[in-house]
């Protein structure tokens, strides 16, 4: 049957009926839209005050329910649909499902799946019911997706015999304690990490309950805070884990303030490292630091900006690889199949060189007030070398720029990918003094980057294929075309030490909302 | 004296699984295949579509696709492939 349509009057749900308008949620344990949903409506509980006007209707036995709830933090009234009677007479299809019943158990309005326009209207119209203020539940941009399909109804699900997995823990807040371990007396700590799998094949320095207590000391959190889930395992990063895994990196204390944000944005769903982790391409994770932090801890953002000239940019690199490897589970040869690698899958973590740009800093494009602190991640190839000593003029440098630019992921394939060129200084004076924003640069790379048409030509290799797909320019009298998709899909930053007249070229990985979309987080 | 370490991996026992019973024969039987969305994917799964069918017997075959190789395959997907209701699925993995 189909779902409830509005005006109908509603079936009764197992347990006490509100009393009053109501807004139903049916969910399942270990559905993670249901999750996301959990939380935004235990808010809306919270912001209504007293009475059941929120009821989440479990398709699960109590005790997995609650562990959920315990989980979430959520603190909503449940109802138990235990023989799932009322997800079939609601007709639900999927969850999370919910309906907004009036006082008389008529369906005013329903939702399927996790949606934040949904939980603003539904919530909205709730809160007027109730003459209590709108509570504006869930907002853009707030770390959370947008929109995340539900989950089969479980009254849908075909019986199975055997045993459920368990549940995957994606959401809980909290964490246990990690275990002290004693070494045996004669071992070498070095050695005894390396042989337990902690570590890249570097040595690590011994995570010791005090170099960790020091970390934890630094970062003012709790240590069982769970700062993400690390995908693909979704292993739990506590303030505690990472901060073990920053000591064996060589972090120093204070990169605390660093990490814990880097960690939180690095496991942000829209820079899906999910699929970067096991991807044969060659991205890695790339750390772009903006902000006073930069000089604050000794960020290298100029000289050998992308090698090892400096602890911070080292080290905080290392120990972001590391949480990936001992708490995603991508280790090389088990997830993580990279055909070739990438010298960043060490440490790939770089300053802005705001000191030398004419420009605002990249976390300005997203949004970040200039002079805050963020950390920026796009998940990029090595860089690739720039070299134009002669050019005087803005035009003319850039054209060296273009053909580089041409030959990301395969020469002719269009309007698949991103690119961070990151100028060097000398490069950024000369555009500076040129009188050439930050705008004008990206245009004029998007306007010039292009493959003749006449490469085309019918031997079948890579983009080839697609070419009826791709947007025709001229390009110097030449029939072209365009590289990319949109100018925005060309980012430019300033980095690099002072002398030689050289510029970076980093391409993507998959790009746009079916791969991996740059990410900022804004830190203290 | 002996030092005392924090563990830095993700603690958690590995959950168990075990793969289904494998079928005794595909003769009959209604086989899905999940393509990934990987350039040529579909290439390689028309001929075992084929094959399936010319060689083995198979009744029939569910063609199921994801919308990107580059995330897990979402909910819906899983849904339609669970409510078409095969004997088994083939998943093509990578190019």
């Amino acid at each position: 049957m189909p779902m409830l349509a509005n005006g109908v009057v509603a079936p009764p749900v197992p347990g006490q009926p509100p009393s009053g308008p109501s807004l139903l949620a049916f969910f399942k344990a270990d559905c993670p839209a249901c999750h996301l949903a959990l939380r935004y409506l235990d808010n809306l509980a919270r912001s209504i005050g007293s009475g059941d006007h929120v009821l989440a209707v479990s398709q699960n036995e109590r005790a997995s329910t609650e562990k959920l709830m315990r989980s979430l933090g959520a603190d909503l009234p449940l109802r138990f649909d235990r023989d799932l009677t009322a997800s079939a007479g609601f007709g639900l299809e999927a969850v999370p499902a919910l309906f907004l019943l009036d006082q008389a158990g008529r369906v005013l309005a329903s939702s399927q799946g996790f949606d934040k326009a949904d939980l603003n209207r539904l919530g909205g119209k709730l809160a007027k019911l109730l003459e209590v203020p709108d509570p504006e539940l869930a907002r853009p941009g707030d770390g959370n997706p947008d929109f995340q399909p539900g989950c089969v109804s479980r009254h849908l699900e075909p019986e199975s015999d055997t045993a459920a997995a368990d549940i995957p823990d994606l959401y809980s807040r909290r964490a246990g304690r990690a275990s002290r371990i004693d070494l045996p007396t004669e071992a070498d700590a070095e050695e005894w990490c390396y042989e337990s799998g902690y570590a890249d094949p570097l040595p690590v320095v011994p995570p010791t309950v005090e170099r960790v207590e020091r970390m934890l000391a630094e970062s003012g959190l709790s240590p069982d805070e769970v700062v993400a889930h690390v995908p693909p395992n979704f292993g739990a990063a506590s303030v505690e884990k990472i901060a073990a895994n920053a000591v064996m990196a060589g972090c120093r204390p204070e990169y605390m303030r660093v990490l814990v944000p880097a960690v939180r944005a690095l496991c942000d769903e829209r820079l899906d490292i999910h699929g970067v982790q096991g991807t044969t391409h060659f991205a890695a994770p790339l750390a772009i630091v903006n902000g006073p932090v930069r000089l604050e801890l000794g960020f290298a953002c100029g000289s050998n900006v992308f090698s090892n000239a400096a602890r911070a940019n080292s080290t905080i690199g290392r120990a972001l690889q590391l949480i990936l490897r001992n708490l995603g589970g991508a280790a090389p040869g088990r997830i993580d199949m990279s055909t070739m690698g990438n010298p960043g899958r060490f440490s790939f973590v770089i300053g802005e060189n705001e000191e030398a740009s004419p420009w605002g800093p990249l976390s300005e494009d997203f949004g970040i007030d200039a002079g805050r602190n963020a950390v920026t991640f796009f998940c990029a190839e090595p860089p690739r070398p720039v070299s134009e000593h002669k050019a005087r003029e803005p035009r003319v440098l850039l054209r060296a720029i273009c053909p580089v630019l041409a030959n990301l992921w395969s020469y002719r394939v269009c309007k698949r990918s991103e690119a961070v060129v990151v100028i060097g200084p000398e490069h950024a004076a000369t555009l500076g003094r040129g009188g050439f924003t930050k705008r004008d640069v990206v245009e004029f790379l998007f306007e010039n980057t292009g493959v003749p048409v006449s490469e085309y030509d019918g031997d079948g290799g890579e983009g080839t294929h697609e070419a009826g797909f791709y947007d025709e320019c001229v390009i110097r009298g030449v029939r072209c075309y365009r590289k990319f998709r949109r100018p925005e899909s060309v980012r430019v930053m300033v980095a690099g030490g002072p002398a030689g007249k050289f510029s970076a070229v980093l391409g993507s990985w998959a790009t746009g909302p079916r791969g991996s979309q740059m990410v900022s987080y804004q830190f203290a | 004296m002996s030092l005392t370490v924090v563990s830095p991996l993700d603690e958690r026992p590995l959950p168990e699984g075990s793969a289904p019973p494998r079928l005794a024969s595909v003769g009959g039987a209604r086989i899905a295949l999940l393509d990934i969305s990987k350039g040529g994917g579909e290439v390689f799964l028309d001929r075992v579509d084929a094959l399936l069918r010319e060689r083995y017997g198979v009744s029939e075959v569910l063609r199921f696709r994801k919308p990107t190789f580059a995330k897990p395959a979402p909910e819906a997907v899983l849904t339609d492939i669970r409510k078409a209701q095969p004997q088994a699925v083939i998943e093509a993995l990578a190019d």
